[in-house]
């Protein structure tokens, strides 16, 4: 459940997971994000909503260097994961991502089977000494990701086949399988059915419990339900931050009111 | 303020305007109620005073259709922030408005069987005056809220304090009289419950006050009211 009623509670024991300050991205002359500062709280579902183009996607992807990708793209001022720079030289962005996992709106499993999409992230960063360990790892993150059930006697079948709600929760169970520190979720439950999107809400609120989630998402009421903080990013601005319950009740920036309530484009 | 703009989609704006507008229905049959049963008593008039008896199931019918429409427009628009705040601030309204349709009823029915005499004849004029005050008290109130006008709804909250001085002063002249003579005992525990029904309905008036404040502002008004009943200490 989220802390809408008990807003606060335990928060003030809640350290920093990132912290972003001053961060500007531009995709060529478009200038994309505009100074944003922002603090992920650990073990805290923090969500991102704003009208389409207003640089949710952009912001997550930071996070996790996945603009590094983009040539165009370039990000300036600081990200930090528990005081490191991610944007430090040193940094190798395929490890980062082992910590900064992320769940994409549309579900992309490998064209492999449903053990090897999990099993691909522990296997590259050799986290595993035998087939024991793996096996284990595989299980529990198909248990966390509410799945087991559904495809312990197929593991060998290939993920693709499933259906689109449990291929979302199986690339769920593979972002989860490298133990990441932080999972971003780019609106992971767009393409689900309501009772798809309750598991994979179900889901967030338990991962909670050991990681910091970020999710972007469209859906006001889905905000609301899964997330303590929200964040509301307008024309490349971070607007507004804050406790959800206070956002979603007494809004301080007429923009964010104007939006959820549905008054603007 | 962007909440005086119009939703996007349309038909949200007319559903949140009509919950209001039978709002204001009900506040205008529960004013009229409240002083119609107070100047039946003045006047002896009994068949006003059943006529405010029989009204009330109205009252009542109104509330339940304004919660159903409010509970209804929750599940199907889930509103959020001052339009949340709105359908929130109407329920809770309507259920104060429904509090003084009872406090009006019961004012008309002590009517029926309180008969003339002496402590009639001497409070009935101060009960009238205070059941008018209320009365405006409640419709400012609806306005406030309507209106999301704080400082209107601050000026009703204030206004409190003169209907519980009204109030103190009928308890202590009734009280005067019971103590002179048993007889009058009678009419005058009816005259004193009459008084309180209707220095609750100017609580009631103050509540809606209250979430008009919440309303146009987002968070309850912080410092307690100044309660001017001291009869608790009196008796
Ligand atoms: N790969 C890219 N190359 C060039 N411009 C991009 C790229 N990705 C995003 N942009 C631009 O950056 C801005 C922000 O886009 P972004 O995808 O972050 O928005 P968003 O808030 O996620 O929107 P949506 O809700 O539609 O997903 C837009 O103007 C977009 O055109
Ligand atoms: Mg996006």
């Amino acid at each position: 459940m989220n802390d809408m009623t008990h807003k606060g509670l335990g928060l003030a024991t809640q350290t920093a997971k990132i912290s972003a300050s001053g961060v500007q991205v531009h995709y060529g002359t478009n200038h994309a994000l505009k100074d944003v500062d922002v603090t992920i709280l650990d073990r805290t579902v923090t969500a991102f909503i704003g009208p389409s183009g207003c640089g949710k996607s952009t912001f997550l992807r930071c996070l996790n260097r996945m603009n590094d990708t983009v040539a165009s793209c370039r990000v300036s001022g600081q990200i930090l994961l528990e005081g490191e720079d991610i944007y430090d030289r040193r940094v190798d962005p395929v490890q980062l991502r082992a910590k900064v996992g992320m769940v994409f709106q549309k579900p992309n499993p490998f064209p492999k089977s449903i053990y090897d999409n999990v099993a691909y992230g522990p296997k590259i960063h050799g986290m595993t000494r035998n087939k024991a360990e793996l096996d284990a790892i595989v299980e529990a993150s198909l248990r966390k990701a509410a799945l087991w059930g559904e495809v312990k006697d197929r593991l060998d079948a290939t993920g693709t086949g499933l259906s689109g709600g449990q291929q979302q929760r199986l690339c769920i169970a593979r972002a989860i399988a490298t133990s990441p520190e932080v999972l971003l979720m780019d609106e992971p439950c767009s393409a689900l059915d309501p009772i798809a999107t309750a598991q994979v809400e179900e889901l967030i609120d338990e991962l909670r419990h050991q990681f910091s989630v970020v999710i972007v998402t469209h859906s006001m009421q889905q905000a609301a339900r899964v997330s303590q903080k929200t964040a509301f990013f307008h024309l490349g601005n971070l607007v507004e931050f804050g406790e959800t319950g206070d956002i979603f009740t007494n809004p301080k920036d007429p923009r964010t009111e104007a939006y959820i309530t549905g008054r603007i484009g | 303020m962007s909440d005086s703009e119009s939703h996007i989609v349309s038909s949200f704006d007319r559903d949140l305007e009509a919950l209001q507008a039978h709002l204001l229905r009900m506040g205008g049959l529960v004013e009229a109620a409240l002083v119609n049963a107070a100047k039946a008593l003045e006047a002896q008039d009994l068949p006003a005073a059943d006529s405010v008896i029989i009204g009330d199931k109205a009252v009542d019918a109104l509330e339940e259709f304004i919660q159903t429409e409010a509970a209804s427009l929750i599940a199907r628009r889930a509103p959020t922030a001052s339009d949340l705040r709105l359908v929130l601030a109407v329920m809770r309204a309507a259920h104060s408005l429904e509090r003084v349709g009872d406090y009006a009823k019961n004012v008309a029915k002590r009517t029926r069987v309180i008969g003339r005499s002496a402590p009639v004849d001497g409070h009935a004029g101060t009960i009238r005056r205070m059941s008018v005050m209320v009365a405006k008290m409640l419709e400012d109130a609806q306005l406030a809220l309507v209106r999301k006008d704080a400082s209107l709804a601050a000026a009703v909250r204030a206004r409190d304090v003169e209907i519980d001085q009204m109030y103190n002063t009928l308890f202590r002249s009734l009280f005067t009289y019971m103590m002179e003579s048993a007889g009058s005992i009678g009419p005058s525990m009816h005259l004193h419950f009459i008084a309180k029904n209707i220095e609750r309905a100017g609580d009631h008036a103050t509540t809606i006050a209250e979430q008009a404040i919440y309303l146009a502002t987002g968070s309850r008004p912080s410092e307690e009211r100044v309660k001017g009943d001291s009869t608790s200490a009196t008796a």
